[in-house]
């Protein structure tokens, strides 16, 4: 056997790993019912609840956030983070959540926000713009 | 309904427009031109001159386009939906330029810009080459400016312009209004992370760096057409150099970006924009190395080409990653999808199948040779090295794909919950491989090497390193982990190499050196990368000043930032470190950040630095956007920024909100019945009673006789040793007392003699005090980043190191022609 041939099947063997790991690492989507089920961490999408005021108070703790976030099934639940607030948070549209349950909490490793922020989004402020109209 | 809308200036964008269909226009009719020059064995040169001058033309319109869209937005015209989505007339210059490639579109005249400047320079130097060539690069031009028409063609609008107006790109009641400009009098501006100066080079290079890339896969497809399968790997060599150089100098400016006005702390994240990018990179890279093993000895002919003609369309396949919305719920900081999703994907798909139809055409007469390569020959490593560093990127891209896949297949697949990690565990075990490869293969030869010398010469070096590392692993700290020493041990192990073959250049092969400068400085890369990554610490976490323990884990749920308030020194790592208010600047509130490091036994300040992290608060949307600000050692860089500061209009807020009656705002006073010479400690100083006027007056109270006014003398002095005095007044008019308070605004305290107590001899004092939390302060967050400069002069040398082979690869051409 040619010597090339035999490198050849050692790189699809890992090549092959690699592809395998890649999904025995990923993690999945899922809903917070889902997380207090598995117990493992996994991603939550979903819409932070507006309504109810965002925990941060970093005189007491710096590194406490917490906030209610609703899942794609419009569950809602608690939700800690060990940080700062991160920037742009109350504007964001969309949030992903890596993390786990614990209790009753969702602790959070890792926040990803998806904001459509004034640089990215077509919206012309109207509400300025009707006052000077007005 | 035509209203007749004031104040617009729409010419500008109708000469953009046109520019922009003659681009596409001219691009289409050179590429046919020089198609049939290519496949019209003739002597007559008609087709090539009509696309030599369609190529022309073609870059005139670019510039043209260019031109037209800068002027709209230097002068702030925001009826155009550009200027309007991506500048403000509050932006420096400077950053105007960064504002025009903000957007896709700016990003794609960009890439177009590079791509004509660059086909210029092939009709002048492909000689020829040029037909061929040219007919793959006018190809991709009309692709790209096709990405910028923004007309609709059977229903479905092809491309986004940036001359959209802003009336037709946005609805809104307004725009009924013919007079809506002066509703509109400023733009959305610059995203306040891009305004850095490397925004202003980042771009430009790392375009330059894709829009040469082509010119490989051009020369490979060239190759191929014109069975000229050999050639084309020489002349394509300082090409694809030159791409790899670019490319790479684009990579670092914009990690060097990220560290120094982002947040996320560090120079390399994993993020899949950032993978898109050295994807590419990596794969030329291997291109390169397996391009030179075939030269020498013959081996190796398919997998150089099909490096070369895959890293391309990795190109392609980066910037759909990045442009077409994909990457979602994975990425920070993708483009925003603007609807071109089929159109990028058709892009990747003909130049994909373009590279593979002419692999399969041509199979049967590739130059593929049937021999095996000697074990101890360079060709052989040269071979596996590139194929290491192809299964590297391969795991990258795997990972990087998940998007895609969950597009492709409808599944559900959320990226790995701990990124970092999931690319280390591969990356980190390549990288060794790699390195050892990269040192030992510089001392074999083409075709065979005598084993016995080479082993010889290995095994001295070997010894030199293993010494090295011991020491180094030790200094820096990454003795505790296997796979780092090993790492670390790989890594020196070329550089050891790499030194001793620069050493003989030095002495008369020159023509070595560029490949040992640019090896030594991928070795450096790799140890500061490692070192920087694998050790830095977060210093704001150590409240208590007692050091960290080597085990210390970045995983444990650290808290890692600290609230400091003005002038209250804080000890954090060998620092103390103290904030010292802020100050504004433009839109910027920069927060004085003092460090010091004081000698623990004479107490004297060895060392004092200010540190101005910054950030753009935005009252209305109560959000702050925060840069770092870093302190650059030799050994180590120390990198602060703010996670937090007090929104100064909701402070204002508060107060209005609850100030009902005057001593709100204040904690619950204390009393304390004084004597002159007295002192009293509170939280934050000391306040001396320094005596009594009995002749104390009060303003718009005229004193009548029996009335008695007293003040008390107080000196306040503060830890941070400021000195404030006060005189709180005592007053007993008709028989009624009375006091008259005094407020400090500047510490924070509120005094009232509100008693007198003869039979005791005694005077009450009342002191509040402003809560802890109105006073100033910042959160934040510092990392200290050992070793950081290896990573940043590895990248220079190893871009010095291509240009030296650019040079070195470029001449060989001459001297055979």
């Amino acid at each position: 056997m040619k010597k090339s041939s035999i490198i050849g099947i050692i790189i699809i063997a890992i090549a092959i790993g690699v592809i395998i790991s890649t999904y025995a690492d990923s993690s999945t989507y899922g809903s917070f019912s889902d997380a207090r089920e598995s117990q493992t961490e996994l991603h939550v999408v979903g819409q932070l609840n507006k309504e109810k005021k965002l925990i941060y108070n970093p005189q007491e703790d710096a590194n406490y956030f917490a906030f209610y976030l609703l899942d794609k099934q419009g569950k809602e639940c608690k939700v800690v983070f060990s940080g700062a607030k991160p920037q742009d948070f109350e504007r964001s549209e969309e949030i992903v959540l890596t993390g786990k349950m614990v209790g009753n909490e969702f602790q959070a490793s890792k926040i990803l926000m998806k904001c459509p922020s004034k640089y990215n989004k077509d919206e012309v402020e109207i509400q300025e713009v009707q006052q000077t109209a007005a | 309904m035509d209203i007749q809308f004031a104040g617009e200036h729409l010419l500008p964008g109708k000469l953009g427009q046109f520019f922009i269909i003659l681009t596409f226009g001219t691009a289409l009719l050179s590429a046919i031109a020089y198609y049939f020059a290519t496949i019209k064995d003739t002597k007559d040169d008609s087709w090539k001159r009509l696309a030599r001058i369609s190529t022309w033309v073609n870059t005139v319109s670019v510039l043209g386009i260019g031109i037209c869209l800068y002027y709209i937005i230097y002068n702030h015209y925001f009826e155009y939906h550009y200027a309007w989505a991506h500048s403000s007339r509050a932006l420096p210059v400077y950053y105007i330029i960064s504002s025009f490639w903000e957007g896709q579109e700016g990003s794609f005249w960009l890439w177009m810009f590079w791509q004509s400047l660059l086909a210029n320079i092939l009709i002048w130097k492909a000689r020829s080459w040029e037909s061929p060539v040219m007919t793959v690069m006018m190809l991709s031009q009309l692709f790209i400016s096709s990405m910028l028409l923004g007309v609709e063609i059977l229903g479905t609008r092809v491309g986004s312009s940036p001359f959209i107006l802003l009336r037709d790109a946005v609805e809104g009641p307004i725009f009924s209004r013919p007079d809506y400009l002066s509703l509109i009098p400023d733009g959305n501006g610059l995203n306040p992370l891009l305004q850095n100066y490397w925004m202003v080079i980042h771009p430009p290079t790392l375009f330059l760096g894709f829009a040469s890339m082509i010119i490989p896969f051009a020369y490979a497809i060239a190759g191929l057409w014109e069975r000229r399968y050999s050639e084309w790997i020489k002349v394509s060599l300082p090409w694809a150099l030159f791409a790899v150089m670019v490319l790479g100098a684009g990579i670092i400016m914009g990690s060097f970006w990220a560290y120094e006005a982002l947040n996320f702390g560090g120079f390399w994240a994993w993020d899949p924009v950032e993978n898109a990018s050295i994807i590419p990179w990596l794969t030329l890279i291997a291109a390169v190395h397996v391009m030179l093993a075939y030269r020498s000895s013959g081996h190796s002919y398919f997998t150089a080409t099909f490096l070369v003609l895959i890293s391309f369309v990795l190109v392609l396949y980066a910037s759909f990653l990045t442009r077409s919305g994909i990457l979602g719920e994975t990425s920070v900081h993708s483009f925003t999808d603007l609807g071109m999703f089929g159109h990028l994907l058709a892009y990747i798909l003909v130049f994909f199948f373009l590279a593979v139809g002419f692999l399969v055409a041509r199979w049967k007469e590739l130059p593929i040779t049937k021999k095996d390569e000697e074990t101890y020959s360079r060709e052989f490593w040269l071979f596996i090295g590139a194929l290491v560093l192809t299964v590297a990127c391969v795991q990258v891209i795997s990972t990087t794909s998940i998007p895609v896949f969950n597009a492709l297949f409808g599944t559900k697949i959320a990226p790995p919950a701990d990124v970092i990690q999931h690319y280390h565990q591969w990356q980190v075990p390549f990288a060794i491989v790699i390195s050892f490869i990269s040192g030992f293969s510089q001392y074999l030869r083409y075709k065979n090497t005598d084993s016995k010398k080479f082993f010889k010469k290995i095994g001295l070096i070997l010894i030199i390193a293993a010494v090295v590392t011991a020491g180094f692993a030790y200094i820096a700290k990454v003795h505790n982990n296997v796979m780092y020493v090993v790492l670390t041990f790989a890594a020196i192990f070329s550089i050891s190499c790499n030194i001793r073959i620069l050493i003989d250049a030095i002495k008369g092969k020159w023509r070595l050196a560029g490949s040992s400068i640019a090896h030594i400085g991928f070795g450096l890369l790799l140890i500061g990368a490692l070192v920087a990554a694998a050790t830095s610490n977060v210093v704001s976490l150590n409240t208590s000043g007692v050091g960290f323990g080597e085990e210390f884990d970045k995983n444990n749920n650290s808290k890692e930032n600290i609230i400091l308030y003005e002038d209250e020194p804080v000890r954090m790592d060998e620092y103390t470190v103290t904030y010292k208010g802020d100050s504004t600047e433009g839109v910027n509130t920069y927060y004085r950040v003092n460090y010091k490091v004081i000698d623990e036994k004479t107490k004297e300040v060895k060392e004092e630095f200010d540190l101005y992290p910054h950030a753009q608060q935005n009252a209305k949307m109560q959000t702050i956007v925060a840069s770092p600000d870093t302190r650059h050692y030799l050994f180590h860089d120390i990198y602060t920024h703010v996670s937090s500061v007090p929104l100064k209009e909701e402070m204002a807020e508060h107060e209005d909100h609850e100030g009902h009656s005057e001593d709100e705002g204040y904690e619950k006073p204390v009393t304390y019945e004084v004597s002159p010479g007295d002192t009293i400690r509170y939280r934050e100083g000391v306040i001396v009673v320094k005596g009594v006027n009995r002749n104390a007056t009060i303003e718009k109270i005229p004193l009548k006789a029996g009335d008695v006014a007293i003040a008390l003398q107080l000196e306040i002095k503060t830890h941070a040793n400021k000195t404030y005095t006060a005189e709180p007044v005592f007053l007993v008019k008709g028989g009624n007392k009375f006091d008259f308070g005094k407020t400090l605004v500047d510490p924070g305290l509120k005094v009232r003699f509100s008693n007198v107590y003869p039979e005791k001899d005694k005077l009450e004092m009342m002191l509040y005090q402003k809560p802890k939390a109105e006073k100033k302060w910042v959160v934040m967050k510092a990392i200290k980043f050992p070793f950081i400069n290896l990573f940043w002069a590895g990248n220079i040398l190893m871009v010095v190191g291509f240009l030296i082979s650019i040079f070195r690869r470029n001449k060989e051409i001459k001297t055979t022609d």
